[in-house]
């Protein structure tokens, strides 16, 4: 165990529509064993006993899996280490002395609310489009009634696994959101529940995606890179031949 | 009216690139082949041409299908482009890529656009030639001045850089993504950039090392 001293470029921000900038702050003696909000909560701590207004970013469950932490350090979403999310983000990938430049989450269809908080009810109104199944299908079936393929039931699962952090949007350089998109419809499509609404749930979410402003998909691969849930851009892939055959019959 | 709808949609967008890109490499494809017979004589090269202009009917309906595929691959890529630097752009102070090698991505409008020159310049100089000479030797002409050559090979290098993303692009658009052929996949997207390259840089080089000089 060992401590680390820090200087830290946050970006600052008082409201949606105030204009930000980035503010310089030195932070002595970080342990290399807390986690990078913890890193934020000592740099708080500081600031509140300074009489000073603390750094607003967003965190829940701090364990990796509700998706509410993410900010951009050094450029990249979630940080240097790879599958991990803000949260789970540990001091010891820094070194003594290191600059860390931290951004929120940046896109068109995510306002900044205040310093490194956004509002990602971008993401929510997709899921409301038709990220669900609303057919009855009924009261608790046997186990294997409807039998489902480990490996697909094991795809749906994978993409499912992803959390709406927002970091394939912050990461992409169009602001695309199709890697989240492409995730919501893949863990339906996939499975015969879904099967009743495919089609308009394709055609739907992939309407509410543009209308809000997102970027579109020009298969750079970064968002993949950064998901802190290794969702694959075969989900993407699988998102485009579920909107094409959508569109050519019910579009 | 569903088409419009789909057209307008940032998949549907995508989906007219990848099927206007498929659709120019099919051309591509056809281009080589006819050059191909540069390697076996001018003779050969000039029979190929006059049997080809001697269906007038089919090269007016494919240069004008051509024409509009490539116009559609231009106007959308365009639209694309400016919509997500409206979207994306630098939005941040420290800007980083994680993905390695991707510099052929990232530069595919720039690219795309080197080649609308290149196609311009050829075109216009392979249908505005000297009335008197045959295509067969018109080829030698231009293709034996050092800079024009050197021009025909920086594009072909365009072109296989544009390729490089594009080939991949067009199948994960098509929705081809499978642990199964990705690996293949990912050798085509080599070997097809690679190909036009050779072989279309061959022709260049041919000539401009005079080793055409009496084809």
């Amino acid at each position: 165990m060992s401590d680390i001293d820090l200087n830290l470029q946050i970006w600052r921000q008082k409201k949606s529509d105030s204009p930000g900038a980035f503010e310089t702050y030195a932070l002595d003696k970080i342990s290399t064993e807390m986690s990078f909000l913890e890193m934020l909560d000592v740099l708080n701590e500081k600031l509140t006993k300074q009489g000073l207004d603390p750094v607003a970013f967003d965190h829940d469950c701090r364990e990796g899996i509700c998706g509410m932490c993410g900010t951009v350090v050094n450029g990249v979403a979630h940080g240097p280490e790879k599958e991990v999310t803000l949260c789970q983000l540990h001091m010891r990938n820094f070194k003594d002395g290191d600059t860390l430049v931290i951004e929120p989450f940046r896109s068109r269809a995510f306002p900044i609310r205040k310093d490194l908080l956004i509002d990602r009810s971008a993401f929510d109104r997709i899921i409301q489009s038709g990220g669900y199944v609303s057919v009855n299908t009924g009261g608790t079936p046997d186990g294997n009634a409807i039998p489902i393929p480990a490996q697909t039931a094991e795809l749906a699962m994978d993409a499912a696994a992803c959390i709406g952090c927002g970091a394939c949007v912050a990461s992409c350089p169009n602001g695309a959101a199709m890697l989240f998109t492409s995730a919501k419809v893949s863990q339906l499509c996939l499975l015969p529940q879904g099967q009743t609404e495919r089609k308009q749930r394709a055609l739907d979410m992939v309407a509410t995606m543009d209308k809000e402003g997102f970027g579109n998909c020009t298969n750079e691969r970064e968002c993949e890179a950064v998901c802190p849930k290794s969702i694959s851009i075969r989900n993407i892939a699988r998102l485009n031949r579920e909107y094409l055959m959508a569109a050519l019959s019910e579009g | 009216m569903w088409p419009i709808k789909f057209i307008s949609s940032s998949i549907g967008k995508k989906i007219i690139m990848a099927v206007s890109g498929l659709l120019l490499i099919l051309f591509l494809c056809t281009h080589a082949l006819g050059n191909a017979a540069i390697f076996v004589s001018s003779h050969a090269f000039q029979t190929y041409a006059n049997a080809l202009h001697s269906l007038p009917v089919v090269v007016l309906l494919f240069g004008l299908g051509l024409l509009v595929i490539l116009l559609f691959h231009i106007g959308f890529g365009i639209n694309l482009f400016l919509q997500n630097r409206a979207a994306g752009g630098n939005r941040y102070a420290i800007n980083t890529r994680v993905v390695k090698n991707s510099f052929a991505s990232k530069t595919m409008p720039y690219t795309g656009l080197l080649i609308l020159l290149f196609i311009i310049i050829h075109v216009f100089g392979f249908n505005n030639g000297p009335a008197d000479m045959e295509v067969s030797q018109l080829v030698k002409e231009y293709l034996s001045n050092f800079f024009y050559s050197l021009f025909y090979i920086f594009s072909f290098c365009a072109l296989a850089l544009h390729l490089s993303h594009g080939f991949w692009s067009m199948l994960q658009t098509f929705g081809i993504n499978h642990p199964r052929y990705n690996n293949g996949i990912a050798k085509l997207t080599l070997i097809v950039p690679a190909f036009f390259l050779v072989f279309f840089g061959a022709i260049a080089l041919y000539f401009m090392s005079g080793l055409g000089a009496s084809y």
